[in-house]
């Protein structure tokens, strides 16, 4: 498998899965339009979620 | 997000592949390397079929001891996802990749999504990539993210809970506590 790509990112989410609280970044979840990028209800136009904020603000940590 | 999404990948034929993007890492995170991170993420996770597994072990020895192209990962990648009924493709901190390298990255995640309707990709970023981002997906949704008071006040009183000294804090001044971490906070 190293064969298709040198980098390792599950090695770095462990690391976050550890540091993560539970329950930050749930009120993300249940946004609408979370579910419907998720439940691919907006088709194809809505296939891309970019979430966007300044440095430590907790997007890494969003669950 | 990567762990709330395989909650339910484990039923349906669903699989997440997922990368945090760092400074300390730039030259290695070509486009090349990181649509073969995801590929090697959607293929170990399981649910593909075996005669996609032996394409890639003929593959291989096809390419003979070289690395792989990023057109040969494309179409690989292209294969794997029409196989699933849905894949998630995570990449965190793309501001920090390098500029260069940004443009690209963004075509390949384009062509998937053109390709394979089932593909949704989660991005997050510093809001100055946001155009670039905007350039290859003029409708992405976008949610601004800020800390959220009541995670903040959770983590705090947590923290407070396993206080080692918990006698010499009062009541007053653990109120104090997160009043004003709360009040820092708000002015992110």
């Amino acid at each position: 498998m190293r064969w298709l790509s040198p980098l390792e990112p599950n090695n770095r989410h462990q690391g976050v899965r550890t540091e993560r609280f539970d329950g930050v970044g749930n009120w993300l979840l249940e946004m609408t339009e979370f579910r419907e990028w998720r439940y691919n209800e907006g088709g194809a136009d809505k296939a891309v979620l970019f979430c966007s904020g300044n440095p430590g603000v907790g997007k890494t940590y969003l669950r | 997000m990567i762990d709330s999404l395989c909650d339910r990948a484990q039923e349906d034929n669903i699989a997440v592949a997922g990368l945090y993007c760092d400074f300390l890492s730039q030259q290695e995170q070509t486009t090349t390397n990181i649509m073969g991170a995801i590929l090697k993420q959607l293929v170990s996770r399981g649910g593909i079929p075996d005669h996609l597994r032996e394409a890639f072990q003929k593959g291989k020895k096809e390419f003979g001891g070289r690395a792989p192209r990023l057109a040969d990962l494309m179409g690989m990648l292209k294969i794997v996802i029409t196989s699933l009924s849905q894949v998630f493709i995570c990449l965190d901190a793309l501001d920090e990749c390098l500029p260069g390298h940004l443009p690209e990255i963004l075509e390949s995640l384009r062509d998937i999504t053109r390709e394979s309707p089932m593909a949704r990709i989660f991005l997050t970023g510093r809001p100055h990539i946001r155009e670039g981002v905007q350039r290859y997906f003029s409708k992405v949704v976008v949610i601004p993210i800020s800390p959220n008071p009541d995670d903040i006040r959770n983590y705090v009183e947590m923290r407070l809970d396993r206080d080692t000294e918990p006698e010499a804090m009062s009541n007053n001044l653990r109120e104090d506590i997160v009043r004003v971490i709360l009040e820092k906070i708000s002015n992110v």
